[in-house]
């Protein structure tokens, strides 16, 4: 027996502009993925249109000039291979000691809080206010080498340094117990489980985090532009204390030269610093994929 | 020079003395429970006694160093004819450290050329005490952590303890950055705010640091347009744009997508948080700024300029997407499952339960997670200096060209190298304000997400 208010026309109408509302509200939700993917790949297009045509062997290996024709990255492509080494150099061992130590042997008080506070929140400061640190206490303090990759390096360690942390602890989190547990059973000490069982483990995961910041900061542009690192070098730097360009500051650089010829050169070197990015993302991604172990 | 040497002379005398105390230990090593710790462990132990106090003295000689050299080469009949002033006499005392490594340098100033040589001795004589210093106290060390090596010595209790003591002080790094910032900001700040009222900083309309010089400096540096510039784009336009994209995506991909559309699509969204910023800044100055001028002209605005708030805070809300998005998803993931399942059990449809009780049930947290992207977008850098503008107008038109606090820090630290002026002091007066602004906003949201997540526990 069905009730026959359920098929009077109101109740028919009344279903269909439901049924209505929610395909609307299906499509709302397509159409907002598909505009954004399509800003991307609008992005993408014009990156390639304009730079395609400008990359070959003497832009790649070529120096920064001003003349459109002769320009290239290599100068900017070693300064921030230098500034990433230094920055590596710092922020990798700090950052998974520090995740170590937060994870594994830190007591509960209140400053073990303080630095849990103030490493969540360091991953949130924008990064230009890194730059006025690194300003006001490399340069102006230490009397660093203004626009070196050393102070690049430096800066941008103090920034990776907390997504390092971050990343390392939950690596280090998913490890399960039961691995402490045996090592420590069979007698080995606190530090030897930790060094010898679960860093081992949370590596793949720590690795992962750390390509993720590197990547962040292999594209960074505001905090060295605070730090001068927007000097037109000719010469591609031959050390860290040398002055020296990044690949981002590059492109800030070129984006601002009114000759036409740069657009083509700005647009090639987006796509070399994109090529990178992919590359490390890729990277990460396959390491998460390769080692990721499910406990 | 020869400090530099000296350090790795010394890592290499650490490394010799791990050598010799493990083999050391391995002699005394007579079997199973003959010793308290493995033969490693004395060797860490020895090359810890070494390189430790070694490193302590090579740092403090490093810092006094220059000091020494430069009070023996003032006092040198040679530099009896550099000039009384003190800038002057630091420039060439520059240069002719330069000459002292690298005899082949190009100089500026001949005097250098003279006191280089006397510099260069004082340097060479100064740099061997130092290094007698420090290997008198690598060997000193090394000869102690030796005659402790003894099967009973507990070597790994003490190479932990040194582990454990070296985890905390990469941990005190965080807490040493926050205080950098902090106290950084607070003093150039504090410099800045000798010259210019702090009221007339903060409530002040009218900014043209160019213009302030003498008696009216405190009606030059307003920082209300800086501000308003800043929410407006930051705040409002990306935020129009960021939202409803964001949450919509991430109510398509967790209520409506398959799970293999789902798996494909999020990290292409997310790709759009991976470009670096001034790639979108190029962005919105190559192609989107002629766009919103052009669309502004058709509109009847006499004149429209190319840079445009529009422009910024549009590409802006664009990168913000996929954050909003990520944070979306999470907060609708924290909802129990029995609370939709409950409203499609009653007969609502998907969008019925997403609208009437995902979404409220979810609030807390999406509330967060858009503070959290205003924080991120009022921080952002590049894309308001290459699309924004630098005309500080307290205006409503999104077509207009308009100014931001980052804008701003990067236009005063940029310019001249002056470096005491309240121009560029101003450049952290700014920054100040926007990290306390940040850290503000991200303490409540972080506190909102944890409260919620609580919540539903």
């Amino acid at each position: 027996m069905t009730n026959p208010h359920w098929q009077s026309d109101a109740a028919a109408k009344r279903i269909s502009r439901r049924n209505a509302a929610e395909r609307r509200f299906k499509l709302l939700g397509l159409g907002a993925i598909v505009l954004s993917l399509s800003f991307l790949a609008l992005l993408l297009f014009i990156m390639l249109k304009n730079g395609l045509g400008g990359l070959d062997w003497s832009f790649l290996s070529g120096t920064d000039s001003t003349d459109p024709d002769t320009a290239g990255v290599w100068g900017a492509t070693k300064g921030s291979l230098l500034t990433m080494f230094v920055t590596l150099l710092l922020s990798f061992p700090m950052g998974v000691l520090a995740a170590i130590y937060l994870e594994e042997f830190a007591p509960k008080n209140r400053w073990i809080d303080l630095v849990e506070v103030s490493i969540n929140n360091l991953a949130a400061v924008p990064s230009i206010i890194f730059g006025l640190l690194g300003l006001a206490v490399f340069i102006n303090t230490l009397d660093m080498p203004r626009s070196s990759p050393l102070v690049g390096g430096l800066t941008l360690a103090l920034m990776t340094m907390p997504v390092i942390v971050i990343s390392g602890r939950n690596a280090i989190k998913a490890v399960p117990p039961s691995i402490r547990d045996a090592a420590l059973a069979v007698g080995a000490s606190k530090v030897q489980t930790v060094f010898h069982h679960v860093l081992p483990l949370a590596l793949p995961g720590i690795l992962t985090g750390t390509i993720i910041g590197m990547a962040r900061a292999l594209g960074e542009t505001a905090p060295l532009l605070m730090i001068g690192m927007r000097a037109f070098v000719v010469t591609p730097p031959g050390g860290v204390t040398d002055p020296s360009s990044v690949l981002p500051m590059q492109i800030f650089l070129w984006s601002d030269e009114i000759d036409t010829g740069f657009v083509q050169n700005t647009s090639a070197a987006i796509i070399v610093l994109l090529v990178f990015l992919l590359a490390m993302n890729g990277l990460a991604i396959y390491l998460r994929n390769k080692f990721e172990v499910r406990w | 020079m020869i400090l530099t040497g000296v350090f790795l002379a010394v890592i290499g005398l650490g490394l010799v003395g791990w050598f010799a105390a493990r083999a050391r230990a391995r002699l005394l090593y007579t079997g199973r429970g003959s010793m308290h710790s493995m033969p490693n462990y004395h060797g860490w132990h020895m090359a810890l006694w070494i390189i430790v106090p070694a490193l302590i003295a090579w740092a403090a000689w490093s810092a006094i160093m220059p000091g020494l050299v430069d009070s023996v080469v003032m006092a040198d009949p040679a530099a009896a004819s550099l000039p009384p002033d003190a800038m002057h006499r630091d420039a060439i005392m520059a240069e002719a450290r330069t000459l002292a490594a690298n005899p082949n340098a190009p100089v500026f100033n001949a005097e250098a050329q003279t006191i280089a040589e006397p510099l260069r001795a004082a340097q060479t004589r100064y740099g061997l005490i130092g290094a007698l210093i420090i290997a008198i106290v690598a060997f000193a060390g090394g000869a102690f952590g030796f005659t402790r090596i003894r099967p009973d010595f507990r070597a790994r209790t003490h190479v932990e303890r040194a582990v454990l003591g070296l985890l905390l002080l990469a941990s005190l790094m965080a807490i040493l950055t926050t205080f950098g910032i902090v106290a950084s900001l607070l003093f150039e700040a504090g410099m800045f705010f000798k010259d210019v009222s702090p009221i007339a900083f903060l409530t002040g309309t009218h900014w043209s640091p160019g213009n302030a010089i003498g008696t009216d400096i405190d009606d030059n540096f307003g920082a209300v347009p800086l501000f308003w510039g800043t929410i407006y784009i930051g705040a409002i336009i990306a935020m129009i744009v960021a939202i409803p994209l964001g949450l919509m995506s991430a109510i398509f991909l967790t209520q409506y997508a398959s799970h293999r559309v789902r798996r494909w699509v999020k990290p292409i969204l997310e790709i759009l948080a991976g470009i670096p910023t001034v790639v979108y800044g190029y962005f919105a100055a190559l192609t989107v700024a002629p766009i919103i001028r052009d669309f502004g002209a058709t509109l009847g605005m006499a004149n429209p300029s190319t840079e445009s708030a529009l422009a910024a805070g549009l590409v802006m809300g664009v990168m913000i997407i996929p954050f909003v998005s990520s944070m979306a998803d999470d907060a609708l993931a924290a909802v129990p499952r029995s609370m939709s399942d409950g409203s499609l059990a009653l007969g609502a449809t998907r969008s019925e339960t997403i609208k009437k009780v995902l979404l409220p049930a979810a609030l807390p947290g999406i509330v967060a997670g858009v503070m959290l992207a205003i924080s991120r977008a009022i921080g952002e850098t590049m894309i308001v200096v290459m699309a924004a503008g630098a005309a500080a107008r307290l205006s409503a038109n999104p077509f207009a060209s308009m100014t931001t606090v980052t804008y701003q820090i990067v236009q005063m630290l940029t310019g001249d190298q002056e470096f005491n002026s309240p121009k560029t002091l101003s450049a952290f007066a700014l920054g100040l304000v926007l990290f306390i602004v940040t850290l503000v906003l991200n303490i409540i949201a972080l506190r909102v997400v944890k409260k919620f997540r609580e919540a539903y526990d």
